[in-house]
């Protein structure tokens, strides 16, 4: 499972990841970039197996990267992992093709329910 | 232009606060508890902070000293206690603090635009806003306090 992780934050992609190993989820291979524009690049080249993205980001919001995959014609799975999680915020999401929206602070519990449902 | 922080928006400060370290800092309740210690006497402090711009306009600080900040970074990156923090990791895991309260916040109000990247400085941020609430906090028994702005001139209470 090859997973890119995309947040401006440092400490949030760390924290990510190691939130994604108290869920369970060990040994995946993991793929970091600290903007949306560089995420995008990584999704389109590399095409990873999930991406796991904020939403505000310099260069290129989260949002607008999962658009401009989509356009490019790449079915590559995106999720977010924001700071907002508000039911406009969950469905501008869901209308865009997200798997789902996991609102910061969460939980390794957060990760499992929004990520068994998709690993099946 | 109405107000976009009032008391009932305060209320939700303490509860997203306590979420937040928690979930990302403590690991377990009861780190970050109401405090008595005001901004305007903290030592050395830094602020964090990020606006809701859109419709309305709103902005949440977070301000604590140094050695508070210091140690929040240490905690959201697991370092041990004691090691030093440079700059650019204070400001990310600082800035992340208020990015994170900001959004929450962000979540109860409606049609409220986007919400600017992080900013974290020694300064106080400057404004024309008006200051609609200062929550007092303590975390590990070091003073946190969050403020709540209006930016566009009006009072929020």
């Amino acid at each position: 499972m090859r997973v890119l992780i995309a947040d401006d934050s440092r400490v949030m992609r760390q924290i990510v990841i190691r939130t994604l190993r108290q869920a369970g989820y060990d040994g995946w291979d993991i793929i970091e970039a600290s903007d949306g524009a560089m995420a995008l690049d990584i999704a389109l080249a590399e095409a990873p197996d999930l991406v796991l993205s904020d939403w505000n980001m310099p260069e290129l919001t989260g949002i607008d990267m999962l658009r401009q995959l989509r356009a490019s014609g790449s079915d590559v799975p995106v999720a977010f992992v924001t700071s907002e999680g508000s039911a406009q915020m969950r469905q501008i999401a869901d209308e865009a093709g997200a798997l789902f929206l996991i609102a910061k602070p969460f939980t390794p519990e957060s990760f499992r329910d929004a990520l068994e449902p998709v690993l099946i | 232009m109405n107000a976009v922080i009032d008391t009932s928006m305060s209320d939700h400060v303490l509860v997203i606060a306590q979420d937040i370290f928690t979930a990302m800092i403590d690991g377990e309740p009861g780190g970050l508890v109401p405090g008595h210690v005001p901004v305007s006497e903290l030592v050395d402090p830094w602020h964090a902070w990020v606006d809701v711009r859109g419709d309305v306009a709103a902005r949440a600080v977070v301000t604590a000293e140094r050695g508070t900040c210091d140690a929040i970074a240490r905690a959201l990156l697991s370092m041990p206690d004691g090691e030093d923090v440079d700059r650019g990791d204070l400001v990310d895991a600082f800035g992340e603090i208020a990015n994170v309260v900001g959004g929450n916040l962000k979540s109860l109000i409606p049609d409220s635009g986007a919400l600017t990247l992080p900013q974290v400085a020694p300064e106080a941020p400057a404004t024309d806003g008006v200051r609609a609430h200062e929550v007092q906090l303590s975390w590990r028994g070091s003073p946190v306090v969050i403020s709540l702005w209006n930016l566009n001139g009006t009072e929020g209470e």
